[in-house]
């Protein structure tokens, strides 16, 4: 195989990888699918790596990728621990809604390509509740911690 | 086996700062009430020591070797500070140098200040005076301070304040004794402003510390000033270079530099002395020190700091001997200063006051001693600092121990005829009046007889002497007269108790009233004891300073030996000031209402204290105040707007930025990328060679 | 040569075009073309690099380099961020056999392990438990969609660029050349020990990188856990304590 031109087509591919992550990241609002597209250039990244590696019989590209590896695992720990907080603060997984983050007197991001008509693709059916109702846990509900 | 004097020298001021220590550590949260034990202990400790070391540097003066000017040793601890070729130029007073190698001393001079304490018969006898007074001062405070909230803290204040002072005096090098200068006078300016929450305590302290700057700042420019003209600013010979009051200058005169720069010298130095020993005109801080509890002003503003000026003049008399100028300077001011004084002291109704103005009298008095410039004037000079300063600390804590049982109450108009609720008191403070008044032979008496005849004996040489002779006669009068109007007006007349003493005002405890025994014992017999038994000018003319054979040379005789008819004469002004006050205070009242009718304007005179403080805040504060304003208004409005001005800057700039912060975070990694897109383009496209 | 740039923008700017039109922009239409304008760019980028000289390498390169790039394009694009989660398998298994392709086993093998298996599996498992019922309006939506799609792809044309640019410079004889031959590669990392060799490198040169690696982990698990335990605290007194 000519190894200068396997480098090549591998740095292309790594290239479009990462490219492709980018856009994901930018313009998806769904933070899940956003930490997708960052997994994806880090994908990207690692091809670069190992074509590198191989392009210069050196096992440094494939040990970066292995800790590469590693890092991700944390990061995708992490980020999923602070989407879940996220979620749970704010009840919904768009990212906009942390735009009330910004700084003073700046105008809010609005989404404009709402069509007023929007619907759902798919109307999940809906189950009827079965079944006793459960006792809300008083002491659970009038609890503070602070006072 | 008894410690060398060596041992002693450091013991002394090592065991108050100890004491310090424990107590500032400790003090709070462990001793609480019984901070005063470590330091009176330190003190005790001190004053054995002193005593000790006081007997051997009797011995070891008396049996000096003859070639040696006076008597002295020094102890080098460390060295503290060396620049090496620091002056570079010798003037020819430097050409002296030990054992007369006068050719071979070295082109430039280092600058080289090690810290070396001395010993000899005016620091031995400093000492030992310092020590007990604190001593006794100490365990007075130990009754009269009882209960205070800041027991612990005004313990170690003292334990400092007698390690600051101990230190002045055994220093040998000016920088050193500069700089226990300033320690005495921070102690002085905690120990005045203790009571902090006070307003006036605070003003007062920081009164005396800025009248004090004023001192500092001229005995500053004399340090330098002699550091140029000697090359050096140690006592002793150290090193292989002549100290100022070494042996080599001493043998020989001529090695002093006289004319202008002696003169400039000396009158620094006097600044220096009027700042800390509140002479005119920088005496004013004084009367505002009685702030400060009264065993601090016994201790501090009586006994012992506020004759450090006297001290370092003494120390300095060869310096004073080349320049007669600064001599006459010395005299009158120590007389205007004791005029002033006991004008002053007349009228004032509050006790402390009255003690206060007497003793910028008496400091007054010593340095119309030291003026004089004979041996028997500075003997008798450091005469009457040492009596004065047993029967100024009886008076204090004696005028402390009415305080004590009156609530509080100084003025003398308020309460009156205490002597029989306070008999020990009433006894003791009339010792202490009769010693001030100079009755015989009470200690008083000894010494202001002995500056007084010594400046009749100048006047043989020099007439004008003879108006001090007289006026000093006249203040005199002046003292015996204020004395007893303050002790009748206290002690007797109709008893009267102010309603802050309480219903059963009462004697104070008897660790106040020992310490006031003691001190009233030693002011009856110090004086005749020293000067018949024990000759104190005779022991303290052999400190190097004073053995100078030009103060010899000047007088023939020591002042002491005769005098009978200055002696009869002192009694006599002194006995009829005491009947004249006792004509005015123990009558009734009418005499003294009719007197200061007819002597109106001068009542008023000294009923406001010949408005000094007046003068000086139209002189002084007022144009300073109106500077500091203006300076305020500037660096406020103008230097604050300017600096405010730069600082909107930073806002404006991050306002045009601030559009940026969506709060979006693909936003943020967009700007990213587009940057680094920007930068990867710029880098292939840029143009290389 | 000098059509090079001409081609490789043009390509750029398909795929911008392809990228904006497949994106999720509310009720829009137009995907399909743009999955037309993508294909055509990738074709387009395809077309620029030089084959590896055998046939079958050159179609085994090329499967696996489309299914990588074109499922992380679905990943990215689809509306339903489930199906996204299952594209970006895909992806991963494509990039997976690249790295087969080249000889790196083990990682080729982890990739599959640790991304599809447990990565890609905990996302999806957040998804499922974070999802609202139906599909949210935001999944429906992009935030600057056009930005998005130009920015992307001018950075894979910068790239793309840069790399043919050196690669197939004006003069031959700069371009760069392995300075390996194959039989040195067989004694180097395609050795037939790989896993051996592999793990001697590992424990050997990077042994303070796998010790810190280490660490991080356990930081990382120490923080989820941390982070997660906040949720369950009640949210009030939080709030008004920093007033």
């Amino acid at each position: 195989m000519d190894e200068s031109a396997l480098l090549e087509n591998y740095l292309i591919v790594g290239a479009l990888l990462f490219g492709t992550g980018l856009v994901g990241f930018f313009s998806r609002r769904n933070m899940i699918v956003m930490f997708l597209s960052a997994e994806m250039m880090l994908q990207g990244v690692s091809v670069n790596l190992v074509a590198w590696g191989r392009y210069h019989n050196d096992w440094g590209g494939q040990m970066l990728v292995i800790f590469i590896l590693t890092v991700a695992a944390c990061e995708a720990a992490i980020a999923l621990a602070v989407v879940l907080t996220l979620f749970h603060k704010s009840g919904s997984l768009d990212i906009a809604i942390w735009q009330r983050m910004r700084e003073e007197n700046q105008p809010a991001y609005v989404d404009r390509d709402v069509s007023p008509d929007y619907q759902p693709d798919h109307q999940w059916p809906k189950l009827t509740p079965s079944g006793i109702e459960p006792k809300p846990d008083l002491e659970e509900i009038t609890h503070r911690a602070h006072v | 086996m008894t410690p060398g004097i060596p041992t002693l020298l450091i013991l002394i001021p090592a065991l108050p700062l100890t004491a310090t220590i424990v107590t500032a550590v400790f003090g709070r949260s462990a001793l609480k009430q019984n901070s005063h034990r470590p330091v009176v202990l330190a003190l005790l400790g001190s004053f054995v020591a002193s005593l000790m070391m006081l007997a051997q540097v009797r011995q070891e003066s008396e049996a000096k070797p003859s070639q040696m000017v006076g008597w002295e040793t020094s102890v080098d601890l460390w060295n503290w500070a060396e620049v090496p070729n620091a002056l570079n130029t010798p003037p020819a007073a430097h050409s002296a140098s030990v054992q007369g190698i006068e050719h071979g001393l070295p082109a430039a001079l280092p600058f080289r200040i090690d810290l070396t304490l001395r010993a000899d018969a005016l620091t031995s006898i400093m000492l030992a005076m310092v020590t007990f007074i604190s001593l006794l001062v100490a365990i007075y405070a130990s009754g009269y301070m009882h209960g205070d909230r800041g027991y612990w803290r005004f313990f170690s204040y003292i334990g400092l304040f007698v390690f600051s002072m101990t230190m002045l005096v055994s220093a040998s090098n000016f920088v050193l004794l500069y700089v226990f200068w300033e320690a005495v006078g921070l102690c002085s300016y905690l120990l005045i402003g203790f009571w902090y929450e006070k307003p006036e305590a605070a003003a007062a302290g920081k009164k005396a510390f800025l009248v004090n700057r004023i001192g500092d700042f001229g005995f500053a420019l004399a340090l330098f000033l002699m550091w140029t003209t000697y090359g050096t600013l140690n006592f002793h010979d150290a090193h292989g270079i002549a100290g100022i009051l070494g042996q080599t200058r001493l043998a020989d005169p001529e090695l002093y530099v006289g004319g202008g720069v002696a003169t400039a010298i000396c009158l620094l130095l006097m600044l220096g002395a009027c700042g800390k020993s509140a002479q005119f005109p920088l005496h004013i801080w004084l009367p505002d020190a009685m702030e400060g509890p009264t065993p601090v002003s016994a201790l501090i503003h009586a006994a012992t700091m506020v004759t450090a000026g006297v001290y370092m003049v003494t120390r300095c008399t060869p310096l004073f001997m080349v320049s007669p100028d600064a001599q006459h300077v010395v005299a009158l001011v120590g007389f205007v200063t004791a005029a002033i004084g006991g004008v002053i002291a007349m009228t004032q109704t509050d006790l402390k006051r009255v003690l206060a103005y007497s003793t910028i009298s008496q400091l007054g008095y010593m340095f119309l001693g030291l003026g004089v410039a004979t041996l028997g004037g500075i003997t008798s000079g450091m005469f009457h600092l040492f009596t004065h300063a047993f029967f100024k600390a009886l008076l204090f804590l004696g005028a402390g121990s009415v305080m004590h049982a009156m609530g509080g109450v100084v003025d003398m108009r308020r309460f009156g005829g205490l002597r029989r609720l306070m008999p020990t008191t009433h006894w003791t403070f009339l010792f202490g009046c009769l010693a001030l008044a100079g009755v015989i032979p009470f200690a008083g008496f000894w010494s202001k007889d002995a500056i007084i005849a010594a400046v009749q004996e100048r006047a043989h040489d020099e007439p004008e002497f003879l108006y001090l002779y007289w006026g000093a006669l006249v203040v005199a009068f002046l003292t015996s007269v204020y004395t007893f109007r303050a002790f009748f007006m206290t002690f007797y007349g109709s008893e009267r108790v102010p309603y802050e003493a309480g219903p059963n005002a009462h004697e104070s405890p008897t660790s106040m009233t020992v310490p006031l025994t003691i001190l009233a014992a030693c002011a009856l017999v110090v004086g005749a004891y020293f000067e018949r038994t024990e000759g104190f000018a005779e022991f303290i003319k052999l400190t190097p300073s004073l053995a100078y054979e030009v103060v010899n040379s000047k007088n023939v005789e020591i002042v002491s030996q005769s005098h009978t008819l200055v002696g009869a004469i002192s009694t006599l002004v002194a006995l009829t000031g005491m009947g004249l006050a006792a004509f005015l205070y123990l009558g009734d009242e009418s005499q003294v209402a009719l007197l200061t009718r007819l002597l109106m304007p001068l009542y008023l005179l000294s009923h406001g204290k010949l408005f000094f403080d007046q003068i000086y805040n139209v002189l002084f504060v007022w144009p300073l105040w109106t500077l500091a304003q203006a300076s305020y208004w500037i660096d406020r409005v103008l230097i604050d707007g300017l600096v405010d001005l730069v600082g909107r800057i930073p806002p404006k700039l991050a306002a045009l930025l601030r559009p940026l912060q969506t709060g979006m975070v693909q936003f943020y990694a967009l700007a990213m990328v587009w940057g680094v897109v920007i930068l990867i383009f710029t880098l292939l496209t840029w143009p290389t060679h | 040569m000098n059509d090079v740039p001409i081609v490789i923008g043009s390509a750029t700017l398909l795929l911008a075009a392809g990228m904006w039109l497949m994106l999720p922009r509310g009720a829009a239409a137009g995907r399909s073309f743009g999955t037309l304008l993508v294909a055509i760019s990738l074709g387009l980028f395809a077309s620029q690099v030089p084959r590896l000289g055998n046939w079958v390498n050159d179609s085994v390169f090329l499967i696996l380099a489309a299914v990588a790039v074109l499922s992380a394009v679905a990943t990215v694009t689809f509306r339903n961020p489930v199906y996204s989660a299952i594209w970006f398998g895909l992806s991963l298994l494509g990039t997976a056999g690249l790295f087969l392709f080249q000889g790196a086993q083990f990682l080729g093998v982890a990739t599959i392990v640790v991304y599809a298996g447990a990565i890609l599996v905990t996302f999806l498992f957040v998804l499922m438990l974070a999802q609202p019922e139906g599909q949210a309006f935001y999944d429906r939506l992009s935030w600057g969609a056009r930005l998005s799609a130009l920015t992307g792809a001018l950075v894979v044309g910068v790239l793309t660029l840069t790399v043919v640019s050196v690669f197939q410079g004006p003069a031959v004889e700069d371009r760069p050349q392995s300075p390996f031959s194959k039989v040195a590669l067989d004694d180097g990392i395609l050795a037939d020990q790989h896993m051996a060799n592999l793990g001697a490198q590992l424990f050997s040169k990077n042994l303070v990188a796998v010790e810190v690696a280490g660490t991080l982990l356990l930081v990382a698990l120490v923080g989820t856990v941390a982070i997660v335990a906040q949720i369950h605290k009640p949210a009030g007194g939080r709030e008004r304590s920093h007033g």
